[in-house]
């Protein structure tokens, strides 16, 4: 049987005959259906993937008229990482203009909410000036990362040398105090953007500090929601499923921990979120065709219980995409051909 | 041969994290004649290893994964006590270093290796976050380690793995230690580039490969 080129998930190139890339992606299908407790692919979608996998093209495309939108997180903070000199208002405009971004997102360089309360004045007048230049909606984007609340870096009791000691009453107590300090920044910073024009606040990685990192999320939604209906508001996630930091938080009586896509976004919705990113990790030590029948897989059950949009996270490291410093365009074209034509999603 | 129902039992114990039963299921077996050995082989290592293996799967959570290795310990301690000859189950089992690499604070995935290696019965030094290659290599030869097991969840910081590697090779003690790379980003081929030993996908996975190094079943 001959053979194709394909990749691992660290990016290396493997060569694989039919049979085993078929393999691969009931493999990966499986792993995703077992962990979720969700539905397979059905065959003619696996045929369907191994036929999008089996591409010998650089890059692969969906056919006219089934694009989705793009939606970019942390833009203006990723042109500077490759050694070009330019400001913040130029890197949206070349998202816009060079890249057919569709949303746009100005964020700060210390991607946290946290830090960026010390210079929102600061930011206030660049996104008035970033609504001035720009046709795409402009975002403010940021994490809530609610580790920055705990010792050594907030004001609180750190719960990861809590809990080694035994003190799980002391490190959940730690956690609802980080959340208060969390959800304050997230509203105080996001309220000034949305009233300096911008079009809508992008709470990236959310459910990096796990349960408790989602519940605060949640609830500066919840509260930013009541103060202006119309803000659209979008999370992007950390992970395939919440990590149970604390293991009791709830959300409107739903345990958070342990939540996969498919559950996280009916709590997301339920909270006022407009647009929702589900992260699905990539297993570098699998194949290519393994991690997007994977990422596919958990997405499907995903768009298939949202009732908003959903613009599925497909970067480095997620998405089925290879973890590695700069993604191969062909795997990264490959899982987003099968995410849009398996998923029906509606950006990336 | 224990009884099925007790192996059963003692997982459950674990994953319910019910401390007293835990240790009553010990007594009444020790004081019933049973080898206390069989119990941790064929009982309470299972079960801590399923209860890893429900943690990375989302449906176990970290406080109750860290209260399960709490109860691992103190049963290991009184099954230590019982064994005749004073013989110690972690003396037997061996002694690792644990370290996340210079440059690199990530240290949750860590702490759930290092749990789960003490409750493997391992004596474990836990060097914590943003370890110096050379400090790495002082502390392993201070303890007579037989595994250095290290961590890097960073693209940026994995070569740091490589420079513990080239370091151990240049003193002369890779024979002497064995090696284990973990992290998100580290592969097994990324483990058979530098030379390490060995390569762990996940906490449940390092504790196998050291069983292999250290020839236990």
């Amino acid at each position: 049987m001959s053979k194709i080129i394909t990749r691992m998930g660290d990016g290396f190139s493997v060569e694989m005959d039919e049979q085993e890339l078929m393999q691969d992606i009931e493999d990966g299908v499986i792993d995703a259906a077992e962990r979720a407790e969700i539905p397979v692919l059905s065959d003619d979608e696996q045929k369907h993937l191994l036929e999008i996998c089996k591409s010998t093209c650089t890059i692969s495309g969906v056919e006219k008229g089934y694009e989705v939108i793009m939606t970019y997180d942390g833009g203006s903070n990723k042109i500077g990482r490759l050694g070009i000199n330019t400001g913040r208002l130029q890197v949206l405009q070349t998202y816009e203009r060079c890249f057919g971004a569709d949303t746009t997102e100005l964020s700060d360089l210390d991607y946290s909410f946290k830090q960026a309360k010390h210079i929102v004045r600061e930011n206030v007048p660049l996104m008035e000036q970033a609504q001035l230049l720009m046709v795409a909606p402009v975002f403010y984007g940021s994490m809530p990362n609610l580790g920055l609340y705990t010792q050594p870096d907030g004001p609180v009791l750190n719960p990861a040398e809590l809990l080694p000691q035994g003190k799980i009453k002391e490190a959940r107590e730690a956690y609802a105090e980080a959340i208060e300090h969390s959800v304050r920044d997230m509203v105080y910073v996001s309220s000034a953007l949305y009233e300096a024009g911008a079009d809508g606040i992008n709470f990236d990685t959310v459910g990096a500090s796990g349960d408790p990192d989602f519940k605060a999320t949640l609830l500066a939604v919840q509260e930013l929601k009541k103060k202006y209906p119309a803000m659209c508001v979008e999370i992007g996630m950390a992970g395939e499923f919440i990590l149970g930091m604390h293991g009791e938080v709830t959300h409107n009586d739903v345990r958070l921990a342990g939540l996969y896509p498919h559950e996280q976004v009916k709590v997301a919705q339920e909270a006022g979120v407009d647009i929702f990113g589900p992260a699905i990790n990539t297993d570098p030590t699998e194949s290519i065709p393994w991690n997007i029948a994977r990422a596919v897989t958990f997405t499907k059950a995903c768009v298939e219980a949202a009732k908003i949009p959903i613009h599925a996270n497909l970067g480095m490291g997620v998405g089925g995409l290879p973890l590695c410093y700069t993604p191969p365009i062909d795997a990264v074209s490959m899982a987003s051909k099968a995410h849009l034509e398996i998923t029906r999603l509606d950006g990336l | 041969m224990i009884d099925k129902s007790i192996i059963e039992e003692t997982a459950e114990v674990l994953i319910k994290v019910n401390k007293v039963r835990a240790i009553e299921i010990v007594k009444n077996f020790i004081n019933e004649g049973g080898n206390p050995l069989d119990l941790m082989e064929e009982g309470f290592i299972p079960g801590i290893n399923a209860t890893g293996d429900l943690f990375g799967r989302g449906k176990l959570f970290l406080p109750e994964l860290i209260q399960a290795a709490d109860i691992m310990k103190e049963v290991t301690d009184i099954i230590n006590e019982a064994l005749a000859g004073g013989s110690d189950i972690k003396k037997e089992r061996g002694t690792i270093v644990v370290a996340t690499v210079q440059g690199d604070v990530h240290d949750i995935g860590k702490c759930i290796v290092v749990s789960l290696m003490k409750a493997n019965g391992f004596t474990v030094h836990d060097l914590g976050r943003d370890v110096a290659t050379d400090k790495i290599i002082e502390s392993a030869l201070a303890v007579n380690a037989d595994i250095i097991g290290t961590c890097a969840l960073l693209t940026t910081t994995m070569p740091r793995q490589k420079d513990l590697e080239d370091a151990l090779k240049s003193e002369g003690l890779k024979d002497r230690i064995k090696t284990v790379v973990g992290g998100a980003p580290v592969t097994p081929r990324w483990a058979s580039r530098i030379g390490a030993d060995g390569y762990a996908k996940n906490a449940q996975d390092g504790i196998v490969k050291i069983k292999e190094f250290l020839g236990i079943e």
